[in-house]
């Protein structure tokens, strides 16, 4: 006799069989729950030690320069002849300072909180880790590049450009990754620390 | 994404002037006496004045309110973009997100304003809010107004659509 298939439009009841007893909204909502609590508990701690002085100094500041200097150099291979100056990029024409909020950082943070928030084993983790941490550095790497092109050359948009279009650019690669890392690689994850698998059911519409 | 930024592009001035509006009272129903002004300028820049500070050129604080809003374009993304969900329950929770993107909207606006009081005016901050009071809004600020609002819309699809995609998951 096989186990009852979930059945798509309900939540399972827990209740004893045959009771119409339904489920509190918590627990029939707990998946939901589970990863969006540890989500914005490690959201909310790794931005709280990156605030800290002392983290921000010795860690944030210097990685932060990093990609100023990577970002001048990349300028500096398509002819803008640049000079590196800590955090700032400048040259004869514009300089732009690199803060925080412009050094990926956030869009990183934001990545990793969603994946170690998800239900898979502690390798997809890891790599999930590693990947995004690459891939959101080379999209920030493109945004302070184009960024610093259109400080030069259409000085009028960069305001915009620096908030709305490169901020929403940024979070919305790293939700993609987000999908792409759940996707492929967290999908043969063992029984999550959520909930047991068994227990699935989805939302009624 | 084209839809979103159309749509966002479009409410950008009427709700600017809501926010200006509804966050002058959200900040003055804390005050005694009423003394906040939210003055919304160029369309994009809000003006915080105080009727018992005066500041250099009228006003204590001026920061760009169109960036504390910005979050929505990923939202209505996000939420158009979810596929196999009929357009109803895709309508009626897009409205729940952006609500809740609203009254999110509201708190960062009274956080800023109240982070502008408690460590932007110098002398008048440090009389008038003690060490706590200036790390509690200063931090306060600094969680809503960077991960919380980038994360927001991240957050807000999680919240509706976490069943549909592990169950897309499964069946992948």
């Amino acid at each position: 006799m096989s186990a009852p298939e979930p059945t798509i439009g309900t939540r399972s009841s827990k209740g004893s069989p045959g009771s119409n007893t339904p489920e509190p909204a918590w627990r029939r909502y707990r998946r939901e729950l589970g990863f969006l609590i540890f989500f914005v508990l490690i959201l909310g701690t790794s931005f709280t030690l990156i605030a800290w002085n002392p983290v921000n100094d010795q860690v944030i500041e210097p990685f932060t320069a990093a990609i100023a200097r990577a970002g001048g150099a990349v300028l500096n291979l398509i002819g803008q002849q640049t000079t590196m100056d800590g955090t700032i990029i400048r040259s004869s024409r514009f300089a732009v300072n690199i803060r925080n909020g412009c050094n990926g950082v956030e869009a990183m943070l934001i990545f990793f909180a969603a994946v170690l928030a998800f239900p898979a084993t502690w390798r997809s983790r890891f790599l999930g880790v590693a990947f995004g941490f690459v891939a959101i550095q080379l999209v920030n790497l493109i945004r302070v590049v184009a960024l610093f092109l259109t400080g030069v050359y259409l000085p009028r948009l960069f305001d915009s450009s620096h908030t709305v279009v490169w901020q929403t650019l940024v979070i919305l690669a790293g939700v993609l990754l987000w999908i792409l890392w759940a996707s492929r690689f967290a999908n043969a994850a063992p029984a999550s620390p959520l909930g047991s698998d068994d227990s699935y059911r989805t939302r009624s519409a | 994404m084209l839809p979103a930024v159309v749509f966002w592009i479009l409410i950008t001035p009427f709700y600017n002037r809501f926010l200006s509006l509804a966050g002058e009272k959200l900040t003055r129903g804390t005050e005694f006496p009423a003394v906040t002004r939210l003055d919304l300028q160029d369309a994009h820049f809000l003006f915080v004045t105080r009727s018992d500070v005066s500041g250099k050129d009228g006003f204590v604080y001026k920061f760009r309110l169109t960036d504390v809003h910005f979050n929505l374009i990923l939202t209505v993304a996000l939420f158009l973009a979810i596929p196999a969900v009929d357009s109803s329950r895709r309508a009626e929770n897009l409205g729940w997100a952006l609500l809740i993107s609203v009254l999110f909207h509201l708190l960062v606006l009274f956080f800023v304003v109240k982070f502008v009081y408690s460590t932007q005016l110098g002398s008048w901050s440090n009389a008038h809010y003690g060490a706590f009071a200036q790390n509690f809004w200063g931090f306060g600020k600094h969680l809503l107004d960077l991960p919380f609002k980038l994360a927001l819309p991240f957050i807000l699809w999680v919240g509706f659509y976490f069943a549909d995609f592990q169950r897309n998951l499964r069946r992948a």
